[in-house]
């Protein structure tokens, strides 16, 4: 494995020139999996319909990808890109796998391959649920990374299977009558190993040293390796660029999204964020830095953080309860081997 | 700037419209050295349409990945490619099983994507086509020649559910992009399979291909076959099977599948509508070079009976599938009963349709009767082609739409002789009815 330090040097697979909002964390993930991605090994990734997607391959705009100034000389930083629709990203990078597989098994093609597969949270939760556990459970050795910012934000911020409870999205808006999604979301860590995946994580490049080491194991997984990423997103969460990694470490520090890598064989630890409440920060702060739960909380007129909305105590108390839980299935997970 | 120490793996590449191509990267003589023939010598044999199908597949050296999912009527092409390949242990072809048709058409976008220069084979039937709908109409543009989707008609919605083979599931796909090709008889089968990709894969058309034809009427049921030595087959395919001018993702640094703005829309589809064109010059010459090393009938826009060399005749039948058999069978004695001069065309281009050629051919019938096997809310998809394809005459023939066989159900002596009689009386100068549902021999 390389040093972080050292990979920090390597060549993106992710160009400059995307539409993505300025600080998306979906960019900033692409430019961490692409650099730790120029090990030597020719890249294909392969994505489906989402931000990341029309925000990157959008003709006649940059194409947003590859590999150095000019096409290398060099094959094995050669980069190629798929894209087709929401769902299909998991398949389509099983597919390249397979093609791979078999020329090399007919001696039709010496050079290795790393197939890497992007989606977001509604293309691999929602749509595409099917696509994402099939692969999995087919074993297919493939990286696959679920940008999860909790929305359909290519569509215009709807509620995901992946949505935390209380946020409010454009298809469960909070209001006098709503206090926004109402639902925990799916167990989707669960979910991936239960269906046979070899590594899973839930992780950004705001833990960047673990998501970097972690990226390396999963490119080298002998199966599915699956990596969700938390996905601040600035238009969707509402608040303003630059707070990206400070919110994405936030939410995984306070247990909304905990840190967590899990191999199989080997278990799993939850990263930076303890099991007891009162040791890990306070739930309002991360509520006060989006507006989308801006029915719970508010900023605290004498200027020490956040405090609960006047009738909203019980909605807050429910979150807590959530977060809580959260962090305890994690830990009941990290025990599975 | 990259500062990483290893190995390099320098390959010379060129630039193509689509991105760089490294021809080298993959070595498809070796793919080619490793196929192991599943037929040497010419030889007859004793099979069923779907049988057909999976042998012609077998077959191909380019075909090394099979994906599928199982679906009424078309379940046996897997299930054969599958026995076969687990029957011999040198193969190195792999079956995959995915699941769901959705999964199996995503499949074939990567795959294809993937090495362009492989042929990716899958079959399908009815809802199971209809299923994987949001991706062959990305498959249909995308350029990728080299994915086959073998249709075996079947009547396609639930409401109710009926597994004998009409063809509506092909036609309404046929905005999906693909080429759209029928057969009937297994030797017609088998051999448009051998010749699809060679269609869909030259240069000047890169455009998927859906060759089909009946559920259960020939899906299931046997009929002597004259299957021909892979070395002929690979021989034939490598003569239109030129390498790709377009990079895939393993020999390549492209990308494929983007997204573009409206103002760049209109170029794409521009382009894909002038590709699937080009089949109609490239077909031909396909089927040509077919009967010229196999002496049979190659692909054709449709199948002839009955056109005398010179003048006209007086009622001109179009149809399609296994069916037209029976007209074919009565069409003398029912010419001698009424004193008319009958022909008639089986389609076997359907996309694009073969326009000029059916206009040249039908210009000199009097009354065109059109039979429609599959549902549609207007005269027919026949029909309607039909008479876009005769609109250009100074003065068209009558053109009388009917329904018959739905459901796969089949069109007896008695159904085609009532067709006929409507034909004629409109012959006759009666008028021409709404099209009308025929079945055993009554008009529904």
């Amino acid at each position: 494995m390389s040093g972080y330090k050292e990979t920090a040097t390597h060549e993106s697979c992710f160009r400059p020139g995307s539409t993505l909002c300025a600080g998306c964390m979906e960019a900033i993930a692409f430019q961490s999996v692409g650099r730790v991605t120029d090990n030597g090994v020719k890249t294909i990734f392969t994505i489906g319909t989402s931000c990341a997607e029309v925000s990157s391959l959008a003709f006649p705009n940059v194409v947003a990808w590859g590999r150095g100034e000019a096409p290398p000389d060099d094959f094995s930083r050669s980069f190629a890109i798929l894209h087709n629709v929401f769902e299909s990203a998991p398949t389509l990078a099983e597919a390249v796998r397979d093609v791979a597989d078999v020329l090399t098994d007919h001696g039709a093609l010496s050079a290795p391959i790393q197939v890497i597969s992007a989606s977001g949270d509604g293309g691999a939760l929602a749509i595409g649920l099917r696509s994402l556990l099939h692969t999995i459970h087919r074993r297919t050795r493939v990286t696959v990374i679920v940008l999860v910012n909790e929305i359909f934000a290519n569509t215009g911020f709807q509620y995901s299977p992946a949505t935390t409870p209380f946020a409010s999205t454009s298809t469960t808006p909070s209001g006098a009558a709503s206090s926004g999604n109402p639902a925990p979301p799916l167990d989707y860590l669960h979910l991936a190993i239960a269906a046979g995946a070899g590594l899973v994580a839930q992780l950004s490049p705001a833990h960047g040293k673990l998501f970097q080491k972690t990226m390396e194991k999963a490119l080298a997984c002998e199966t599915t390796a699956v990596v969700f990423v938390p996905s601040p997103c600035i238009t969707g969460w509402k608040f303003e660029d630059g707070e990206t990694m400070q919110i994405a470490t936030l939410g995984a520090r306070c247990g909304v999204f905990p840190a967590f890598v899990w191999e199989r064989g080997k278990g799993g630890a939850v990263k930076d964020c303890p099991r007891e409440a009162h040791e890990r920060p306070p739930v309002e702060g991360f509520l006060g830095t989006q507006r989308r739960f801006n029915h719970l909380v508010r900023r605290d007129p004498a200027g020490n953080g956040y405090q609960v909305r006047d009738g909203s105590e019980a909605d807050v108390d429910q979150f807590r309860a959530w977060t809580q839980s959260n962090v305890e299935r994690l830990y009941a997970l990290a025990e599975l081997r | 700037m990259s500062t990483i120490e290893r190995p390099l793996l320098p390959l010379p590449h060129e630039t193509t419209p689509s991105g760089e191509l490294y021809g080298s990267a993959i070595d498809l003589a070796r793919v080619r050295a490793a196929h192991v023939e599943l037929c040497t010598e010419r030889e007859t044999v004793t099979v069923d349409g779907n049988t057909a199908a999976a042998l012609a597949t077998l077959q191909m050296w380019r075909c090394v990945l099979f994906a599928g999912f199982p679906i009424t009527p078309s379940t046996k092409w897997i299930e054969t490619v599958a026995a076969r390949i687990a029957d011999e242990p040198r193969s190195r072809k792999r079956v995959k099983l995915l699941e769901a048709e959705h999964a199996v058409a995503d499949y074939l976008v990567g795959a294809a994507a993937a090495c362009r220069d492989l042929v990716f084979p899958t079959a399908t039937s009815s809802v199971g086509l209809d299923h994987m709908t949001e991706t062959t109409r990305s498959l249909g543009a995308s350029g990728l020649g080299n994915v086959m989707l073998i249709d075996v008609y079947r009547a396609t919605a639930n409401f109710p559910l009926c597994i004998e083979g009409d063809p509506s599931d092909t036609l309404a796909h046929r905005d999906d992009g693909f080429i759209q090709i029928c057969a009937r008889g297994k030797q017609q089968i088998y051999d448009t399979i051998l010749q699809a990709p060679c269609v869909g894969m030259h240069a000047d058309v890169l455009t998927p291909t859906m060759p089909g034809f009946y559920g259960i009427k020939d899906s299931h049921r046997s009929a002597r076959l004259i299957q021909e030595p892979d070395r002929e087959i690979h021989a034939f395919q490598d003569e239109w099977m030129r390498p790709c001018p377009l990079p895939g993702l393993i020999n390549g640094d492209t990308a494929l599948g983007n997204c573009v703005t409206s103002k760049h829309f209109q170029g794409f589809k521009l382009s894909q509508r002038r590709r699937l064109e080009n089949a109609l010059r490239v077909l031909p010459a396909v089927g040509a070079s077919f009967e010229r090393r196999f002496g049979r009938p190659g692909l054709a826009f449709f199948d002839e009976t009955g056109w005398p060399e010179k003048g006209g005749v007086d009622i001109a039948v179009v149809g399609m599938g296994p069916d037209f058999g029976t007209f074919e069978t009565l069409r003398e004695s029912y010419q001698a009963y009424a004193g008319l001069r009958v022909a008639g065309i089986a389609m076997r281009l359907l996309t694009p349709f073969p326009s000029e050629a059916v206009r040249r051919r039908l210009a000199q019938a009097r009354v065109v009767l059109v039979v429609n096997q599959a549902h549609h809310q207007g005269r027919g998809h026949l029909t309607l082609d039909v008479v876009d394809a005769l609109s250009t005459l100074p003065d068209p023939p009558r053109v009388v739409p009917a329904f018959a066989g739905l459901g796969g159900a089949d069109v007896s002596e008695a159904t085609w002789e009532r067709m006929l009689e409507e034909a004629r009386a409109v012959r006759d100068g009666g008028a021409v009815a709404p099209a009308a549902f025929y079945h055993e021999g009554r008009a529904l």
